[in-house]
């Protein structure tokens, strides 16, 4: 991820972002922004298609994503269901089976399809709930200065030096076992960093001249925060998403295989963690241990290229090639 | 239960009762997210210890069962489960009551063929006329390991203190509480006068410890008997040295009267994480596996193929169960807990297990490696096990169970049952964190209930104690290690086994109080004649069958392996085809033959190493270049 500290690029301010070749008619307001944003959103997408690397994870998350998206009708809604298993236990990959079976005799493969969603549910919806807090946390912090600051950014470090990972634990074993405890516990304990890059950037923001001028034209606390410096720092909070994605899908099969998840849904980590209490391991049964493995591999990197792309779009002093 | 045990509480009666294998664990709730992370973190030590990477420590703390250099011979065990205490008056579960069978002599033993009580610390046993005096004559050859002569004044001292009841009876009261008097009137002559007739006279199983030791201890309530090794004692081992869940040695005793050991050291090495244990079993730092939890079909199988190890699948002396809460409540009748309502109703208790396939989950779950539920008692011990008549079974048969709960005013709207207050019918499970049976079979319990329209919510605690202590349960995975006398797995559901005081630890297994249960064990504990005996045990059998609060699913088998290169033989109880680890005497190591063979564990180690240390210089080196590419490339944005 990005350097905490880096004063990041900015984002431009809304005013600079209009194109050259307005069109000439008049137009109201709204209609006006709305052409503004397609402009820049189409302007986006030319130079993400340039950073191949980019191209390549995008594709592959809608690859999974339509995949999960789909899975009753691709693999079946009773592919989850122990009764109805098909197969034997344990049995190697097969033309049947094409990634064999676990320990109930379901179909690997199609639980890698069914476990795609939690994964990716979890993973999305920690990594928002982090970006949140660490925005919120961020923009107040660096746009109050004074007393409020000093606590909030030394709380902040002081959840930036705790583990994680034991954090993370912690609270996943005092709450109930669900996937809802496992998103609250990753979005509570992965936000630091996100909060001081973003203060980073809303004190690199304040300080121009035109927010002086919205507050001498009588602009409020809530108002410089919410219309003028979010929409500077929200370049750098999409980036950010995507890469705390990346860790929070690890996360969160780290917690599933430490078996902290809720044990009657399928993911990714799940499987990794009934495949080492059925003995998977000391058996040597490969098809039941890489696949999941290399799924959460595949995704945290797809993530991790989409989001390193994103934010060379956004930030050209990043430069081009990576 | 009592939620004592982890992998089981094993205590009990004889031998070894019952390990609750499956027990809830001790460990507190508050703290739990501390034992999390700290099971975390002892999965990633013992996960580390199962790698290539960390031969070294393993090596130097509990050496490989073979000839070292020394010519000590030292068998090591991988057990899972931690110990509670090695204090016996204390001690519940399975690992600490092995120890102490091991360590300290008991009045008699179990023969390993088939049971029968053979002489140990007693020779001779005989009741009065009025079967209410019992007269041992205790061996005269039986040395404590500080040379001081154990007679049958130790004895004595040893069942009044438990008779006392000053915290010293929490794992044998069931013995004692029909006790009037006990008395040494010679060094060799044991005299014990009842209150009633009690027919497990020949199967006590209480540790006798040294009186000239334990006299001096302030508080035997509190004492965990871990403070000065080696620990005084006259079985056929010593203790030796013990690390809170690292390892428990014992060495031989050479002037054991049986004979001495023909292994010089016995060494309990706990392994979280069967994987692990599995792993260092092939590799030779182990000598074997405790089947406790047993070893899953895919690991017996994959180690069925391996040269030097044999896997050991015998008869287990567990039942698993699926436990429902009957309403918790104190002796004087204070309820507490929040168990479901509508589990009062003996109809919706059958319903729900009459939708469990057995056979289904022997096939699928244990994969064979159990044999189906009937009574409480496992088939092993054929003299007191039952099964149901044909009309009596509670066969699968959803579509009876959905008549019954229709009957029960449990009906099904759009999907679920629901009672006549409107609420749907959901129950939880407690399942244990730690047994992948556990939350394999509750995959299957959620679908067959689901299809029944009953809501179920697994979950899955590393201590269960806690909420089970606390009657905060609707349904429980239970499972207790029966001995050849069954009176202990019997005891558990008298009204006498209940808690004083509400969410106290107690006997009782899971609340369950009937008076006409109660009179049942009363008649079966005073009945002398074995056969008259039985009778009662099944009738008990039967009435706990059909009040649907204990639904015995299956019976697993132990599975376990060892390594023929560093154990030639050993004795399995019933030796015909038994366990091992875990039995009702000390047959096991005690007979254990060291084999001669050299193993071939070195060289396999050391190449583990450099594999190992060529892996992490891989993940380093590319850890490096990662971040060095990274510092590059955000080398402007930094000041």
């Amino acid at each position: 991820m990005t350097a905490e500290t880096a004063d990041v690029p900015a984002p431009q301010e809304p005013e600079n972002t209009r194109e050259p070749r307005l069109p000439k008619e008049a137009k109201s307001p709204r209609a006006l922004a709305w052409t503004r944003r397609r402009h820049s959103a189409a302007r986006f997408w030319r130079e993400y298609r340039t950073h191949r690397a980019g191209v390549f994870g995008l594709a592959a998350l809608v690859l999974i994503a339509l995949a999960a998206l789909f899975a009753p009708l691709l693999v079946g809604s009773d592919a989850q269901s122990v009764t109805e298993a098909p197969g034997e236990a344990m049995q190697s990959p097969s033309t049947e089976f094409p990634l064999g079976t676990d320990q109930f005799g379901r179909d690997l493969l199609a639980l890698l399809v069914w476990g795609a969603r939690i994964s990716l549910t979890v993973g999305l919806l920690a990594a928002f709930l982090s970006v949140a807090i660490g925005t919120v946390v961020g923009i107040t912090a660096g746009h109050f200065r004074g007393w409020y600051a000093t606590v909030i950014m030394r709380v902040t470090d002081w959840f930036l030096v705790m583990p994680t990972l034991v954090l993370a634990i912690a609270l996943a074993s005092v709450m109930d076992r669900s996937i809802w405890t496992i998103v609250l516990a990753i979005g509570v304990t992965t936000w630091p960093t996100t909060a001081r890059l973003v203060r980073a950037q809303t004190l690199a923001v304040e300080s121009r001249p035109y927010i002086e001028r919205a507050q001498a034209l009588g602009g409020g606390h809530g108002h410089i925060m919410a219309r003028h410096v979010l929409p500077n720092v929200m370049p750098l909070v999409l980036a950010q998403t995507t890469l705390v994605i990346s860790s929070a899908i690890l996360t969160e099969a780290t917690l599933a295989f430490l078996g902290l998840g809720d044990p009657t849904v399928v993911s990714w980590g799940g499987l990794l963690q009934d495949a080492r209490e059925a003995g998977a391991v000391s058996a040597g049964d490969w098809w039941y241990l890489a696949p999941p493995g290399i799924a959460i591999a595949v995704v945290a990197l797809a993530f991790t290229l989409c989001g390193r792309a994103v934010e060379s779009v956004l930030n050209p002093r990043l430069g081009v090639s990576r | 239960m009592d939620t004592q045990d982890q992998h089981g509480r094993t205590r009990s009666s004889s031998a070894a009762p019952a390990g609750k294998p499956r027990s809830r664990r001790p460990r507190g709730l508050r703290p739990r997210g501390l034992l999390v992370a700290a099971a975390a973190a002892a999965l990633t030590l013992t996960g580390g210890l199962a790698t290539p990477l960390n031969p070294a420590p393993q090596q130097a703390d509990a050496r490989p069962a073979q000839a070292k250099d020394d010519g000590k011979k030292t068998l090591t065990v991988a057990v899972a489960q931690s110990v509670d205490s090695l204090s016996p008056f204390v001690a519940q579960r399975l690992l600490s009551t092995s120890i102490h069978r091991l360590t300290y002599e008991y009045l008699t033993n179990y023969d390993a063929k088939d049971n029968h009580a053979v002489p140990a610390f007693a020779t001779k046993w005989e009741p009065s006329a009025d079967k209410l005096t019992w007269t041992y004559t205790i061996r005269s050859n039986s040395k404590w390991s500080d040379g001081k002569k154990a007679t049958a004044e130790d004895a004595a001292w040893t069942f009044n203190k438990i008779m006392s009841k000053e915290g010293t009876a929490t794992s044998n009261s069931n013995f004692v509480t029909n006790f009037k008097k006990v008395t040494a009137p010679s060094p060799t002559k044991l005299v014990i006068e009842l209150k009633k007739p009690q027919s497990t006279m020949a199967a006590l199983d209480v540790p006798i410890v040294p009186k000239h030791v334990w006299e001096k201890v302030d508080d035997i309530s509190k004492f965990n008997n871990d403070k000065d090794f080696p620990v005084v004692g006259n079985g056929p081992f010593i203790l030796s040295d013990f690390k809170v869940d690292q390892y428990v040695k014992l060495k031989a005793n050479k002037n054991f009267w049986r004979g001495a050991p023909k292994f010089d050291e016995l060494v309990f090495k706990t392994y979280k994480d069967q994987d692990a244990a599995v792993a260092a079993l092939r590799k030779g730092e182990v000598s074997f596996v405790a089947g406790q939890p047993a070893l899953t079909p895919a690991q017996a199988n994959g180690l069925k193929g391996e040269p030097d190890i044999k896997v050991n699948n015998g008869p287990g002396r567990r039942f698993f169960a699926i436990a429902t809460n009957p309403g918790a409540r104190t002796q004087d009748g204070k309820k507490f807990g929040d168990g479901h309502p509508a589990l009062l109703d003996k109809r919706v208790r059958q319903a729900l297990f009459l939708s469990v396939d057995r056979k289904t989950i022997v096939d699928k779950v244990f994969q064979g490696n159990a044999v189906e539920g009937a009574g409480y008692i496992p088939p092993r011990f054929s003299d007191y096990t039952w099964k149901p008549s044909a009309e009596q079974e509670l066969k699968y048969d959803p579509k009876r169970a959905a008549r019954l709960l229709d009957e029960a005013g449990y009906k099904k709207k759009g999907g679920k049952r629901v009672g006549k207050d409107g609420k749907p019918l959901d129950f939880r499970i407690l399942c244990h964190a730690t047994d992948p049976n556990d939350k394999a079979v509750g995959k299957y319990l959620k679908e067959w209930w689901g299809d029944l329209g009953i809501g179920l919510k697994v979950n899955c605690l590393d201590d269960v104690s806690v909420p089970w202590y606390a009657g905060e349960y609707d349904l429980a995975f239970d499972g207790w290690s029966v001995n050849p006398d069954p009176d202990f797995v019997l005891g558990i559901h008298t009204c006498a086994a209940l808690p004083e005081k509400a969410k106290e630890s107690a006997a009782t297994d899971n609340f369950i109080c009937d008076k006409k249960f109660d009179e049942l064990y009363e008649k079966q504990l005073a009945e002398y004649d074995p056969a008259k005996r039985a009778e009662l045990v099944k009738q008990m059998q039967s009435w706990l069958y059909d009040s649907g609060y204990m639904n015995v699913i299956a019976y697993p088998n132990a599975v376990e392996a060892y390594r023929t290169d560093q154990i030639k033989s050993l004795t399995t109880m019933p030796s015909a085809a038994g366990n091992i680890y875990g039995q009702d005497g000390y047959w096991s190591w005690w007979s254990a033959v060291p084999a001669s063979g050299k193993s071939s564990s070195d060289g396999g180690s050391s190449t583990g190493v450099i594999i190992g240390i060529a892996v992490a210089a891989v993940v380093l080196a590319g850890g490096g270049a990662l971040i060095a590419l990274r510092r590059r490339s955000t080398a402007e944005d930094r000041e």
